[in-house]
């Protein structure tokens, strides 16, 4: 217990040194818009393809409890809620974890390994500033980005497969659709994913900075920041979703 | 594309030989239960305190589906369908893959790293029997088991989520809950479950033992292990509900 106590502070610690450094200038905006486009390039694929077979299977499912009531029309409510709000943030934001978070994880590892971290600091540049916050700063716009194409895919995986596949009526479908979403939901999801991806970034390089042990610990360090990222973010997103949406809601 | 294939056609021929290699032998003795702890034991705290937040989610979010239409009495149906049917086991698939299948692949990935896949081969030990046959037994005894304890994880937790912080009635709950759920859909947890981890397994054994050598290369392969392995269990879940519910 004492060492995960340790481990929180040190973690804390860093991410109040990375959150200055984001901050503040100067900021190192070349780097920025390289890992964004990098990490955006590099998680669309799996972001679209694990959203569009959630789509489907929600709408398989949604159909068969609203066949019971004879209330297939709300289908499309129920799913446009249920993707907009839960699903497509936490599935992309899972994702660019898996993705992304460990990407940067074995990246800033092998640096570590390299001495190529130490390198930096000899040169008088601030490793923290020039490798960790542009790299943070990249998660926190891409994840929300990430998120309204997955929006849109799963949409697409529930229309797909209510009206291509179960035959439902293309127009109540998209007549229902946006009944019970507002432009709220969407910027919650928004807001949603902009703290996961800051979790994300920060668990990520966390692990990578302060990798020791070779290769093998690289490994290890890409290993916990899955997990724990992970873990950070699903709690984050009871707390946000009752805050955005709870019992009052 | 091209690439993607590749891999997939990669993939298929890692499944043959592994088969060819160790379908008509006895695994390494001790090794599966060894890897069956540690693949069971370490990813439970995880796999809790996951499917715990997902339980609460579950129930938040269907509380507002459910509230303009007057509904809040379903909330124990859609908790317990959609936990049961979909997300627990499939939660479950993406811890393990998170806990378990990025320790495989870069285990794995550091014994190529290290020239030691190599070594085996120079000791006429099959790589394939040796590495993966534990493993690929390991996951398949504890995976329904962790599968089975995320859905009563879910569903403990979304009771406590909808009757103490959303002041549903308990009984109202449990009695849609109850109405909604049978036995076949724990069983199609099961047999999903027993998909998912065979997929886990071979993939990011895959992801490992081909992965290039250095930090680097371990650092991809675990990478590529957890995506790869979500994506892929992500599909299957979707064939496997429309063959099984569709």
């Amino acid at each position: 217990v004492l060492d995960l106590l340790a481990g929180l502070g040190r973690f804390g610690a860093f991410a109040w040194r990375v959150a200055w450094r984001i901050l503040t200038p100067p900021w190192n905006s070349e780097d920025f818009f390289r890992h964004a486009w990098t990490v955006g390039i590099r998680c669309v694929g799996p972001v679209l393809a694990v959203t569009f077979p959630f789509g489907l299977v929600i709408s398989l499912q949604g159909l068969a409890i609203f066949d019971l009531f004879g209330a297939q029309r709300l289908l499309p409510s129920l799913i446009s809620v249920a993707v907009i709000r839960e699903l497509s943030p936490v599935l992309a934001s899972v994702l660019v974890a898996a993705q992304a978070g460990s990407s940067y994880a074995a990246e800033l590892g092998a640096m570590r390994i390299k001495e190529e971290l130490d390198a930096t600091e000899v040169m008088a540049v601030d490793s923290l500033r020039w490798h960790v916050a542009p790299r943070v700063a990249a998660l926190m716009l891409v994840c929300p980005l990430l998120n309204t194409l997955g929006d849109v895919a799963g949409l697409c995986g529930g229309f797909v497969m209510a009206v291509g596949v179960k035959g439902e009526n293309a127009g109540v479908f998209m007549a229902n659709l946006w009944s019970f979403v507002h432009v709220f939901d969407l910027v919650g999801g928004l807001i949603k994913t902009m703290v996961f991806g800051a979790i994300i970034g920060l668990v990520a390089c966390f692990h990578g900075y302060y990798a020791t042990g070779g290769a093998a610990g690289v490994g290890k360090g890409v290993n916990d920041t899955v997990v724990r990222a992970t873990l950070a973010f699903f709690a984050a997103n009871y707390v946000l979703t009752s805050a955005f949406f709870g019992a009052g809601g | 594309m091209t690439a993607v294939l590749a891999w997939l056609g990669g993939l298929a021929w890692f499944f043959v030989d592994w088969a060819r290699a160790s379908l008509r032998c006895r695994p390494p003795p001790g090794q599966t239960f060894a890897e069956a702890y540690k693949i069971g034991v370490q990813s439970l705290p995880v796999l809790l305190t996951i499917s715990a937040f997902v339980g609460t989610n579950l129930a938040l979010q269907g509380y507002n589906a459910f509230v303009p239409l007057g509904g809040q009495h379903l909330v124990g149906m859609f908790v317990a369908l959609a936990g049961v049917r979909e997300l627990a086991p499939l939660i479950a698939a993406s811890m393990i893959a998170a806990k378990a299948g990025t320790e495989m692949a870069s285990q794995i990935a550091v014994m190529r790293t290290r020239e030691q896949i190599d070594a085996l081969e120079v000791m006429a030990v099959n790589p394939y029997w040796w590495l993966i046959t534990p493993r690929l037994y390991g996951i398949l005894l504890v995976m329904p088991a962790l599968s089975l304890i995320a859905v009563f994880t879910t569903l403990f937790t979304s009771y406590c989520a909808s009757v103490y912080q959303l002041g549903l009635n308990p009984s109202t709950f449990l009695q849609f809950a109850r109405q909604a759920t049978h036995l076949k859909d724990l069983a199609t947890g099961e047999v999903k479950a027993i998909v998912f981890a065979v997929i886990i397994c071979f993939v990011s054994c895959y992801c490992g033992f081909f992965s290039e050598k250095g930090p680097e290369g371990v650092g991809k392969a675990t990478n590529r292990a957890v995506v790869v392995s979500c994506v892929i269990c992500v599909t299957f879940n979707y064939l496997v509900s429309q063959v099984l519910y569709g």
